[in-house]
């Protein structure tokens, strides 16, 4: 009797053990019931180490929301403090591939956030894809992140894509400029042409008004040929789709030629802070005044955001845990952004937090209370009406005129949402 | 027991080692020590041409492009399979590193070094702006995979390119007991010596250079191979004066001792970060300088220094191993 007990409580025992075997298996790596385990990959030394304060506004988000109990009343993301583990690729897709090797196979991360540069990320798509590893938020506005979605499902981007800024500046030109005789001066890869592709799309009907559009080579040495040619075709509407350098050699060769179309516009990710400020010094104010772009996130450089709530949680988050830290830098204010709608989407994936649970939850995003973003922007993606995903997360901008005496971009006009969600 | 039984012994339990190494490592630190495999290969080559016929090479990663981008294009637009790239790499780079030799002929000392770095600055533009290359978006070959079950393709990768790494040190071993080798020597050593020997400067500098490139396009291909994606990004300029950082501290003109120099190119960068995620450059500055005055000679230089220690206790003095 006594040893049927036994063997019946030993047999109790085994099956208890294989179910709580069983539930451990069922969870995915990176995921305890206390935490959850990031990665990303940034390029903090070399060529493009500018970027370098992303992953820190990152970090600082997720140390304050691992502080801060979320609406559900929970520290961290749903309960699960955020481990946030980045790596330095020097933008060479070599050392990619190697730490994102490292972040899944050795530190088990539940999914790359963040991870910089259209290139590098491209080297890592298929591996992650093939490994079912989320690949979050990608800190690169191509289209292919968007647009390639069905075929990479665990891959999702997050600003508004390089077609959709060209279709939006198309689009405002159609409605409220619809007789602008229009000039393009973009760079000749994929980059620039994704611009002017959106541009065409934008205008539809009014596509003819592009009266000439000139390239340039990134290693060309001067666009002064293209910009002769811009000025001598009479055009009053101006279209840079450039890289920053390049960009600001355009405002200074028009400025020496004696050139200032009526309007110009910028893509915006030329239009920062600090590019402008150059192009200010070297082509003249008048120059750059009236330059109309588009952006998505607030401006820390702004002074106008002063009173502003999500400003105002901005400074006291980078006082807090980033405060050598220049909080003017848009970079930071960018990382944190991207890290508040991670928090959300590990939230609102609820308590079984599995990587094909989390997927789900980013097919579903509609983040709209981003304190980062302008006002009106919202993260979201979902089917569309013909069933395919829309996976372009953020693609509300605001159109942004630059003040060239108070070197200030001002937000005007309403959110404008060029893929029409 | 003699020297040369000591060197086989030695040589031995390394081989063994590299047979056994991912049993007892995880499978990322196969991939790990794969890479160190490719990087090996690369300063075998580059200690041919820096090592043996003292030219100082500041482009050998422009050879490990060409190497890339052969592979890279022979696979993802003929079909080819990735294996049967790697000797073709090997060819391909070869023939434009002796077609650069000629003209490299004509130049030496520093006047070299900037030849060679113009043409690693030269690789990186030419791979951007022609569309064979893909331009700046590269070009994604298929992930590897492992064709034994059961193999890791991380475990896979680590024979790969160790078992190819085996063939190439037997290949420059074979090339540098003999005539050639010796040849190098003479024209790195005594130049005027060399000429009145009748060794042709010409001849011996740019078969040097063809092999180093070699070595550089074998070691490009399987770079290639292993990450499944190729841009200009991927040889930066720096790839360069890494490569030649890890010939000198392997010990220039030792073929062995360039394990040594491999390893530090993998795996210094990683702890530097690991230290200061801040400034990892500079802690990797003060790494190599404070390894440069450990061993002025490299690993090489200072395993023969050990090595001379323990002949002085013993009573019998084995030769010189540098002037076998």
């Amino acid at each position: 009797m006594r040893r049927k007990l036994f063997l019946v409580a030993a047999l109790v025992v085994a099956a208890v053990a294989a179910m709580g075997a069983f539930a451990k298996s069922a969870s995915d790596p990176g995921v305890t019931s206390r935490t959850v385990t990031l990665g990303g990959t940034f390029p903090l030394t070399g060529p493009a180490s500018s970027y370098a304060p992303i992953p820190s506004g990152m970090a600082a988000y997720f140390s304050y929301a691992n502080a801060t109990r979320g609406p559900d009343h929970k520290r961290g993301a749903g309960g699960h403090q955020i481990i946030w583990k980045f790596y330095d690729d020097a933008y060479n897709p070599a050392n990619t591939v190697q730490r994102t090797h490292q972040l899944v196979e050795q530190d088990h991360v539940f999914a790359l956030v963040g991870g910089l540069g259209t290139e590098p990320q491209q080297a890592v798509r298929d591996y992650l894809n093939q490994q079912k590893v989320p690949q979050v938020f990608v800190s690169t506005g191509a289209t292919t992140w968007g647009f390639d979605h069905a075929q990479y499902p665990y891959t999702f981007g997050w600003q508004p894509d390089y077609q959709a800024e060209g279709a939006l500046y198309g689009r405002y030109i159609a409605k409220n400029d619809p007789n602008a005789k229009i000039g393009i001066l973009y760079q000749h890869d994929d980059y620039g042409k994704d611009y002017v592709a959106g541009l065409y799309a934008g205008l539809g009907a009014k596509k003819d008004q592009v009266t000439i559009s000139r390239s340039f080579e990134v290693t060309d040495a001067s666009v002064l040929s293209q910009i002769l040619d811009l000025k001598a075709s009479g055009i009053d509407t101006f279209m840079i789709f450039a890289t920053p350098s390049k960009t600001i050699a355009t405002y200074a060769t028009a400025a020496k030629v004696g050139w200032k179309p009526k309007n110009i516009y910028l893509n915006s990710v030329s239009g920062t802070q600090t590019f402008m400020a150059i192009a200010v010094k070297l082509a003249g104010a008048a120059e750059v005044d009236g330059t109309i772009s588009a952006y998505y996130l607030k401006d820390p450089a702004n002074p106008s955001w002063a009173n502003d709530a999500g400003m105002q949680k901005y400074n006291a988050i980078m006082a807090k845990y980033l405060p050598t830290a220049d909080p003017k830098n848009g970079l930071y204010l960018y990382g944190m952004a991207k890290a508040f709608d991670t928090v959300e989407a590990l939230r609102n994936t609820g308590a079984n937090l599995t990587r094909a649970n989390f997927v789900h939850t980013l097919n579903n995003l509609n983040i709209k209370d981003n304190p980062f973003a302008l006002p009106g922007v919202v993260t979201k993606t979902g089917k569309t009406k013909t069933g395919k995903i829309d996976a372009f997360p953020i693609s509300q901008v605001h159109l942004i005129r630059f003040d060239g005496a108070t070197q200030q971009w001002n937000p005007f006009g309403t959110t404008i949402d060029p893929r029409g969600k | 027991m003699t020297g040369r039984a000591v060197r086989g012994g030695t040589l031995l339990a390394a081989l063994a080692l590299a047979a056994f190494l991912p049993a007892g490592i995880s499978h990322f630190h196969s991939f790990q020590f794969a890479f160190v495999g490719i990087y090996f290969i690369a300063i075998v080559g580059l200690n041919v041409v820096t090592g043996y016929s003292g030219q100082i090479s500041l482009g050998h990663g422009a050879f490990m492009a060409i190497g890339a981008y052969t592979t890279a294009i022979l696979s993802h637009d003929h079909g080819v399979s990735v294996y049967w790239t790697i000797p073709i790499a090997g060819i391909v780079a070869g023939l434009i590193g002796f077609a650069f030799g000629f003209p490299a002929l004509r130049l030496s000392g520093v006047y070299l070094a900037l030849a060679t770095f113009g043409l690693a600055i030269a690789i990186v533009l030419i791979a951007k702006n022609y569309a064979f290359t893909g331009g700046g978006g590269g070009k994604s070959l298929t992930l590897p995979s492992s064709p034994i079950s059961g193999l890791s393709t991380n475990v896979w990768l680590y024979y790969l390119v160790w078992g190819t790494a085996l063939l190439m040190l037997l290949l420059a071993w074979l090339l540098l007991r003999g005539s050639l080798g010796r040849s190098f020597r003479m024209v790195r050593d005594a130049p005027i010596a060399a000429v009145s020997y009748g060794v042709s400067l010409a001849r011996y500098k740019t078969i040097a250079f063809g092999i180093a490139a070699a070595y550089a396009g074998v070691a490009g291909a399987l770079l290639a191979i292993s990450i499944a994606y190729v841009n200009p990004d991927t040889f930066p300029i720096s790839l360069s004066i890494l490569l030649l950082t890890g010939a000198v501290l392997g010990g220039l003109g030792s073929l062995t001792g360039m394990v040594f120099g491999a390893l530090f190119i993998e795996f210094v960068p990683l702890y530097a970060e690991k230290i200061n995620n801040q400034a990892p450059t500079v802690i990797y500055g003060f790494i190599l300088l404070a390894v440069l005055f450990a061993m002025p000679y490299g690993a090489a230089g200072l395993l023969h220094q050990l090595g001379g220690r323990v002949r002085q206790l013993r009573p019998k003095a084995t030769k010189d191993p540098r002037s076998e």
